[in-house]
């Protein structure tokens, strides 16, 4: 049950966060570490060099360089030393990924509704001698509430998303989305983004948890005393239940037959930190340093902006887990996926010729099932005849006049009438979503009627497709239209096709710098090795010229490889779709700041938003310049909110 | 501009963590190999000079 109740609960959680220890940027950190490090333990050497050649009229300016290089070294190791040190908590409001907040669907299931060819929808109106007439001209309320008018419905009738809305009748669901209309993509606003900042600080269940180390077996009974790390003894142990703190078994009686001197040492962890929780800020009364926070929101009113800007925006923060590119199937691909489908190949059988072949751009869609797609390429040597085998019963006389009777197989396609065809198809995003095409279920071809979507937003109209000749169904035969006619067999995987650069995942610094670590590591232990042993023999000298080419073409590889990395982030986000409230350091801990989140002002609630949102919190070391004690100025310096 | 205080703004977010590191990282490799490139020609004049010695003593027997 509470596996269950937390499914249904699904919720955007607090996780930890420090630039320089997370991602590519955790690799990038540790090459340029280590370069600073051989750097300074190799200075040494580069003076040791000196006393051989100091003679020599080049190397008499070389001091400054050298000073000017350790210093340089030096800022860089603290640099790196700062953002190890910077942590915060960050909470990142995700409504299309792994989705921890749900989107909404703006639309209501309905029967269908006729549409004329200029989408208007058909009504029924009775006149004064009691027959009804089609017109889409929109009755008024009255008129539908004393039955004069109604819906001309879609025969047979078929409950669709976007259908007939009983509460709301006049307006059409298809009407711009700016004004309330369907939408084709799933729509998390921004308020709903802020409401979620808000509220995981409330969450009583994002706490931090610990999970059991190693075997239920192993650990100690339920019931038995445990510990904390200051050794204080805990009741109520039990292996299959997650507690809030890290917790120890009592350690070994004896150390070789003696006392234990080292309790710490002896204990052993009976569990590990799965989840950090909300940040432990519990405001003034109880927590004297302050806190503060950045909330980032990136939203656009239609679906296409907030895909391009949330693209850039991931690409800029790859540092942060949940955006980087190297596990599977990451953030991007599923935005893309909303945005542009996957192809499909569909097997399809019994098309009914006598309803015509499909054809290369028909929209095909299924009748029970709501998938809809557009055909773009018949699969070669896949069209042949469908195998349809009937059995019937024969009857023969035989000379005595005695009629037996025998079950025979027979070809019921013999005129071809039925074709087999895989085709490939673009799938189309209806107004609930991606449909699959499920065996068995009948495909129509299909028409426009009508748009959705908002029209003063580009590339944000789509069409409304309905099956062909569904308003002709009640007409005399010979006037009714015949769409194409198919059954699914089946949907047949497709290789993903690959990508276009540049990727997502393109530019990755744990790629472009492979081994930097272990260069500089063997560099490092070769100059240490030389320092003891600095000779003036020719065959050493020749070492040591060989051994600095080599450095110095690594250097310039790695130079050309920082240039193209720079490239990247050189970019500034453009302002425009991404929204940014800086809360600097205050002292009313969780409550300030979600005061402050929920009274800022200045953000325009628009349909498709995602946010991010980090909280830092005072510590007792001046940094960001020597300016705070909060990591959180820090960040707001290098991301140039200061 | 500072951004504005308890307000939403449109923010041109930049990553200057990032570019600093990759900055000073390279100015760091760019030092470091003109450092070693200066020893490197002094080692080589060393070696030059020792051979033009050793020829010097071989040429004056």
């Amino acid at each position: 049950m509470a596996e269950f109740s937390a499914l249904l609960t699904a919720k955007a959680e607090w996780k930890p966060h420090q630039i320089a220890k997370a991602g590519d940027l955790a690799t990038l950190a540790a090459a340029a570490t280590a370069l600073a490090e051989t750097v300074k333990s190799t200075l040494s050497l580069a003076s040791a060099g000196m006393e051989v050649v100091k003679l020599l009229a080049t190397l008499q300016n070389i001091n400054p360089l050298l000073m000017a290089l350790e210093a340089l070294a030096d800022e860089v190791l603290k640099q790196i030393q700062d953002l190890k040190e910077a942590g915060y908590w960050y909470l990142y409001v995700d409504p299309y990924y792994e989705g921890n907040v749900t989107p909404t669907q703006k639309y209501n299931y309905g029967f269908e509704q006729l549409r004329n060819k200029a989408g208007k929808r058909i009504w029924e109106i009775k006149d004064s001698s009691g027959n009804w007439t089609d017109t889409p001209n929109i009755p008024t309320l009255a008129q539908l509430n004393e039955e004069k008018a109604k819906p001309h419905y879609a025969s047979p009738r078929k409950l669709i998303p976007g259908g007939y809305d009983r509460d709301n009748p006049l307006q059409d669901p298809l009407r711009s989305s700016s004004e309330g209309g369907v939408s084709k993509f799933p729509t998390f606003t921004t308020k709903e983004v802020i409401k979620e900042f808000v509220k995981a600080f409330d969450d009583e269940g994002d706490v931090p948890r610990y999970k059991l180390l190693g075997e239920v077996s192993a650990a100690p009974k339920a019931g038995e005393v445990v510990y904390d790390d200051d050794g204080n003894a805990f009741t109520g142990w039990d292996p299959k239940v997650d507690f809030g703190l890290e917790l120890f078994d009592m350690g070994q009686a004896s150390e070789d037959g003696s006392i234990v001197k080292n309790y710490v040492a002896a204990r052993k962890a009976l569990n590990s930190k799965q989840s950090v929780g909300k940040p432990n800020i519990l405001g003034n009364t109880e927590f004297v340093g302050g806190s503060g926070a950045i909330a980032i929101v990136i939203a656009s009113g239609d679906f296409q902006s907030f895909y391009d800007v949330f693209n850039q925006f991931s690409k800029m923060f790859s540092d942060i887990p949940e955006f980087a590119s190297d596990t599977g199937k990451n953030l991007l691909d599923a935005l893309t996926e909303i945005v542009t489908p996957n192809k499909v190949t569909v097997k399809l059988t019994q098309v009914d010729t006598k309803y015509q072949s499909f054809i290369v751009g028909d929209i095909i869609g299924g009748k029970i099932y709501n998938s809809i797609g557009e055909i773009i390429e018949i699969i070669d040597g896949s069209v042949v005849p469908t195998a349809m085998i009937g059995r019937k019963e024969v009857k023969d006389t035989d000379d005595e006049g005695m009629i037996t009777s025998v079950m025979q197989d027979f070809n019921m396609n013999e005129t071809e009438r039925w074709l087999d065809m895989e085709v490939i198809v673009n799938p189309i995003r209806n107004i609930d979503g991606l449909n699959p095409w499920i065996t068995g279920d009948m495909v129509l071809e299909m028409e426009k009627r009508g748009e959705s979507g908002n029209p003063e937003i580009q590339d944000d109209v789509f069409p409304n497709y309905v099956f062909k000749g569904q308003d002709t169904t009640e007409l005399p035969k010979a006037s009714r239209i015949y769409p194409k006619v198919a059954i699914v067999a089946m949907e047949k995987l497709m290789v993903l096709p690959d990508s276009t650069p540049p990727d997502f995942g393109g530019i990755k610094i744990k790629d472009i710098v492979p081994g930097w670590g272990e260069f500089f590591q063997i560099l490092e232990n070769f100059v240490l090795q030389l320092k003891g042993m600095i000779s003036d023999s020719s065959a050493f000298i020749q070492d040591m010229i060989d051994m600095i080419k080599q450095v110095e073409a690594f250097l310039e590889y790695m130079i050309k490889l920082i240039d193209e990395f720079l490239k990247f982030f050189q970019i500034t986000l453009p302002s425009q779709g991404v929204y940014a409230l800086y809360i600097p350091n205050q002292s009313e801990g969780n409550e300030g700041i979600q005061s402050e989140l929920k009274n800022a002002t200045g953000i325009p609630d628009l349909g498709y938003a995602a946010g991010l949102l980090f909280v830092g919190t005072e510590g007792d070391k001046l940094i960001a310049g020597g300016g705070s004690k909060n990591p959180i100025d820090l960040l707001a310096l290098v991301l140039g909110l200061l | 501009m500072a951004h504005p205080k308890g307000e939403w703004a449109e923010a041109e977010i930049r990553r200057d963590d990032i570019k600093k590191l990759l900055e000073n990282t390279k100015q760091l490799a760019e030092m470091y190999s003109e450092i070693i490139g200066i020893k490197k020609a002094g080692w080589e004049n060393v070696l030059r000079s020792r051979e033009k010695r050793a020829e010097k003593e071989k040429q004056n027997g």
